[in-house]
């Protein structure tokens, strides 16, 4: 293993940093936006994991996200009295379990034969939702209020904008930075290299079935928590968050992002989350101008906007540092 | 009595559409590997293009005839400018690269026809009932059935009776081998896809006046074929047919038999077979 350099812990506390400061210096309809950016960022890093990093191309991964999202509305509404911190306890073991089934069944297959799976799962798990009307609210979706933090000695109103931010942003923050933790960690590598040949990993004595489904339920459970956020955050949920537009927006930000890197995907969710706040105030037909950027890049650009980045750095630093760095990360180019 | 007769003709005419869209998108991907998620787009355009020329021409034989070969066209000019491009990326972006058709396609039929339900109605012979041991039944739907046995019987003709067959069956086994013998598959790709994409859309003319033409057409039906695929089995035409006429029925007398449980029935059977055949009940091991 090589040595954790300083360098990204660096990078990580400015980040927090900049994000800490953001409420003093923005509008609260900005700070709206930046919350759904973050959570965003994590839906779409537990994408990128499978993705980028397993190969593995699901149409399914709204079914966790959710999965967590019900959780939060559901439990709200039926157990009184129940935390914030453990409502999203319950929304994480709630997609844990989900991952677990689902892994259980649909990673006996691979390639285009787990997209097709994943998204017939989904569209399950969507007609559950729409018809189970006395649980799930149907059509009409679910309304609640996010409960206040409790921290033994005092508790943290989050009916105001910046407390729930902060607490997203450190919650969820650190939540991402786990996941970079994870790919760094012997696990994480090995799902790397189970993608490049898994056969050799097999005759190493690794059980890369066991791996895999370690991962799925993994991303499954960082869904779910992204899921549960959305809830609290537009204190909200519809059958929208389980279907399957839900996936594609998930598709579309990693992509365009950049599956490559690991940052990609947060880039992505901070595009798309911008540009569908303003390309809909244009024009109602902004989801025909992501998908026409989404096929542009898949035409093109097939390491999405990280790659660009990666490419002017490299004009302008005239290194080639940044592209060797990229495609072994795991550009995606099997 | 005649109740479960009326649901049984429903489930064939459904049975009927799924055929026509599945039977292409399996044939595609067990020749060229691709999972075709624009597949159901392409019926959905179907619907739409008959709908226009209907209200121009006021003739429905009209469209049975040019629809799918404009289909045939927008389906060899995905196959050439789009997937042929991402080829050496690997299936993962040609798999990407239908579902962003699919997307944009399906944005764009909303953006020129509106995002609501447009209906059509069918006259002439069509539009009769006949009378089916005592119950008068909607000639319009023994159509779409018996559409789709012409259609099938065609096919399997064409597969197993012609040198053209040969190719096909070959390619399916091992396209590099088919290349290698002097037959130019590329052109065979495209034109499987482009036939493909023409069932599809004729799928979609025929199903227009049935269950009237909406943006979500698209996606209601693609799941479902693709569980006619997996439960069929991958690249086996059979297995198509076998599956379409279980999954048609499946739809229709879970409506009568259980109602709540209807959308999730066709799921459990999936699931089913996934569970004792995970090639599907026809496919091969892989």
């Amino acid at each position: 293993m090589k040595t954790v350099k300083a360098g990204p812990y660096l990078t990580a506390a400015g980040l927090f940093a900049l994000m800490a400061a953001a409420p003093f210096v923005i509008k609260p309809y900005h700070l709206n936006m930046l919350t759904e950016i973050i959570i965003f960022a994590l839906y779409a890093v537990s994408y990128n994991l499978l993705l980028g990093y397993a190969g593995l191309l699901s149409f399914g991964h709204a079914m966790f996200f959710g999965m967590g999202a019900f959780s939060v509305a559901v439990g709200l509404i039926h157990i009184p009295g129940l935390g914030l911190g453990e409502v999203i306890l319950l929304a994480l073991a709630v997609a844990t379990l989900t991952g677990l089934a689902a892994g259980l069944l649909l990673l006996r297959h691979k390639g285009s034969y787990f997209a097709l799976l994943t998204l017939a799962f989904n569209a399950l798990f969507y007609a559950v939702a729409t018809k189970w009307h006395e649980i799930t609210g149907g059509d009409d979706g679910l309304s609640i209020t996010r409960p206040d933090l409790n921290l033994g000695f005092t508790s943290l109103p989050m009916a105001s904008l910046e407390n729930f931010y902060y607490f997203t942003l450190v919650v969820v923050g650190l939540i991402i930075l786990f996941c970079w933790y994870f790919t760094k960690t012997a696990m994480g590598q090995s799902v790397l290299m189970m993608r490049e040949n898994e056969e050799r990993m097999k005759f190493l004595g690794y059980n890369t079935n066991v791996n895999r489904l370690i991962l799925f339920t993994f991303t499954g459970a960082l869904a779910g928590v992204a899921g549960a956020f959305y809830t609290l955050h537009f204190q909200f949920c519809s059958q929208s968050a389980i279907s399957i537009d839900m996936t594609t927006t998930v598709l579309l930000m990693t992509f365009v992002g950049g599956t490559g890197t690991f940052m990609g995907p947060v880039l992505g969710a901070f595009v798309f989350i911008i540009l569908q706040n303003y390309l809909s105030d244009i024009t109602d037909r902004w989801p025909l101008f992501m998908g026409l950027i989404f096929i542009f890049m898949v035409l093109f650009v097939p390491g999405g906007l990280s790659q660009l980045a990666g490419k002017i750095k490299d004009l302008v630093v005239g290194k080639k540092e940044g592209a060797a760095a990229l495609s072994a990360q795991g550009g995606n180019h099997e | 009595m005649n109740e479960y007769l009326v649901f049984f003709l429903h489930g064939l005419a459904y049975a009927g559409l799924l055929f026509l869209i599945s039977s292409g998108l399996t044939l595609v991907f067990g020749m060229m590997n691709v999972l075709n998620f624009a597949h159901a787009t392409m019926y959905m355009l179907g619907a739409y293009f008959s709908y226009t020329l209907l209200q121009y021409t006021d003739n429905f034989w009209l469209s049975v005839v040019v629809c799918p070969l404009l289909l045939f066209v927008i389906g060899a000019l995905i196959e050439r400018v789009f997937l042929r491009r991402v080829h050496v990326y690997g299936h993962l972006h040609e798999l990407l690269i239908t579902f962003g058709l699919a997307y944009v396609i399906t944005e764009g039929v909303k953006w020129i026809w509106g995002n609501y339900p447009l209906a059509m109605t069918i006259g002439g012979l069509l539009g009769e009932t006949v009378e089916i041991l005592g119950t008068a039944y909607p000639v319009y739907r023994i159509f779409i059935f018996l559409c789709a046995v012409l259609v099938g019987v065609i096919m399997a003709l064409i597969l197993y009776k012609t040198r053209l067959g040969i190719i096909l069956r070959a390619a399916v086994n091992d396209s590099e081998m088919v290349n290698a013998l002097g037959v130019n598959v590329p052109r065979v790709f495209t034109g499987v896809f482009a036939f493909g994409a023409a069932l599809s859309g004729f799928a979609g003319v025929i199903a227009g006046p049935l269950l009237t033409t909406y943006p979500g057409m698209a996606n209601d039906i693609l799941i479902d074929a693709f569980v006619v695929i997996v439960v069929g089995g991958f690249g086996s035409l059979g297995g198509a047919v076998v599956a379409s006429l279980l999954i048609g029925e499946l739809q229709s007398f879970g409506v009568l038999l259980f109602p709540r449980l209807s959308v999730a029935l066709v799921y459990l059977l999936m699931a089913a077979v996934l569970i004792i055949k995970p090639s599907g009940l026809f496919g091969e091991e892989q």
